[in-house]
């Protein structure tokens, strides 16, 4: 934001929800760390603790949406402000759904054995990483206003698709190897399509940033990696 | 977007030595209510004081340039400033009705104008007056009662009807809501709304959320200047020019 308002303290109410975003974004981030860490590590002491920092995201969400009501009925923001108004409150919708499919994936580690193979594990972490690195990016382009980064990140979630693709593919190659193996691969499959749909979340973020930005959603469709049929 | 009804081009005020407006450029779409913004002082009431010539009562101001309607230039000396306030009305920030009764102050404008010869003619005009200005039910069985003992909304709404009354082409609006409460306000808009079906509705409003409610154009005054003017949506959800957006935000100064 360029001047600031003459009102100081709509100022501060609109930097104080700029704020809880960034907080809701950073709590969000842990989280999709910690369970991803969680199912490569098959480390299930860790799964009642991210269930838990759920509820402070879900927290979170409800604090800015009053935020937001509040800002609304207060100042009915116009212009750059109306942008950062509703950016925040889709914003916080897209960081609650990921946090929730990153509980959904701490949830899978319960039932996982501990002998899984390297391979399988490797390319769910490959998934895994890129998606964190993604939800950093977008994160950082929030807090530096920074539209080509945002968009960055939009074009990039084709690796997403992409990465999916390859380790839904061995999941399944391993299930097919051995039926027993039945029951743990479908909550690995469920897990990888988990990060798949956190990836288009954060390129919804991504889309919001772009607006909030310049006023005009991006143009056309996104780019498009392999996906595994429904 | 509607054919354009008036066009000003490079038009200059000045008050004395104090020039108000410097070489505004404004298109005014037809059947389309237009709302002026900008703080005090920047011109924006002095623009529409041009419209009808209203600017001719001050003996110090001077207008150069040109305002079209129709695409006829109505600062020509010759034209008939009389039946050019005929084709545009005026409302002004505080309701105004004559202190005569509710059925006279409508019947006033078209007397003069030579319109309604006959009584019934007359009682015509004025049902139709105040039923376009949403005011005939609340006052159908008390025409003859004075105009100034209605509430302020009502007298707003007179004001109105008195406009409509000899059937104009265009209404100014020179902040017509500040003096009136919520409802009396919300009365007013939807009427703006109804009349905008018939007439070319130019308002000068100090409220941001009254000009994206009633106006499909915005134009942005500064010291005198037009800085910005688009369609009202894209004015308030991104503007082009930095000063509008601080004005609109209430960034200025």
């Amino acid at each position: 934001m360029s001047n600031e308002h003459t009102v100081k303290s709509y100022e501060e109410e609109l930097r104080y929800l700029i704020d809880s975003v960034i907080k809701m974004g950073s709590l969000t981030e842990s989280q999709l760390v910690d369970s991803m860490d969680a199912v490569i590590k098959v480390d299930k002491d860790s799964i009642d603790k991210i269930i838990k920092s759920d509820d402070e995201i879900n927290k979170f969400r409800s604090k800015i949406d009053t935020q937001i009501m509040t800002l609304l009925v207060k100042r009915a923001p116009m212009a750059i402000d109306l942008r950062e108004t509703i950016s925040s409150l889709k914003i916080s919708q897209d960081l609650e759904r990921i946090g929730d499919l990153s509980k959904s994936n701490a949830k899978k580690v319960k039932p996982l054995p501990l002998d899984l193979p390297e391979e399988l594990l490797g390319n769910l972490k490959r998934l895994g990483d890129l998606v964190i690195k993604q939800l950093n990016d977008v994160l950082d382009s929030y807090v530096n206003k920074n539209y080509d980064k945002a968009k960055e990140v939009w074009e990039k979630d084709e690796q997403v698709d992409d990465l999916t693709y390859i380790a839904m593919e061995s999941v399944i190659d391993f299930l097919s190897k051995d039926k027993k193996n039945l029951d743990f691969s479908t909550h690995l499959i469920f897990a990888t399509k988990n990060l798949e749909r956190a990836g288009d979340h954060i390129t919804n973020i991504a889309e919001s940033i772009c607006f909030l930005i310049k006023g005009e959603y991006l143009k056309g469709s996104r780019p498009k990696g392999k996906v595994i049929q429904q | 977007m509607n054919e354009i009804k008036i066009k000003s081009k490079n038009l200059n005020v000045y008050y004395g030595e104090k020039q108000a407006l410097f070489d505004v450029n404004l298109d005014l779409n037809e059947k389309e209510v237009t709302a002026l913004i900008g703080p005090s002082g920047c011109g924006k009431s002095t623009f529409i004081r041009c419209i009808n010539r209203m600017n001719d009562v001050i003996d110090i101001c001077k207008v150069s340039g040109n305002i079209e309607i129709d695409g006829v230039e109505i600062n020509d000396k010759n034209l008939d400033v009389v039946s050019l306030r005929e084709r545009v009305g005026m409302v002004f920030q505080k309701p105004n009705p004559f202190p005569k009764s509710i059925y006279d102050n409508i019947s006033y404008g078209p007397k003069i104008h030579g319109k309604g010869e006959t009584k019934s003619e007359l009682d015509e005009i004025v049902e139709n007056s105040l039923k376009k200005a949403a005011l005939w039910e609340e006052v159908k069985d008390r025409l003859d009662e004075p105009g100034t003992g209605l509430s302020g909304g009502q007298q707003q709404r007179l004001c109105i009807a008195r406009a409509i009354s000899v059937n104009p082409e265009v209404i100014l609006m020179d902040e017509p809501c500040s003096a009136l409460d919520p409802i009396a306000t919300a009365k007013i808009e939807e009427l703006i709304d109804e009349l905008k079906k018939t007439y070319t509705i130019v308002i000068v409003t100090h409220s941001m959320a009254q000009a994206v409610r009633v106006s499909q154009k915005t134009g942005f005054f500064h010291l005198g200047k037009l800085i910005e003017v688009g369609k009202t949506e894209k004015i308030f959800k991104n503007p082009d020019n930095k000063m509008t957006q601080d004005y609109i935000t209430g960034r200025f100064g």
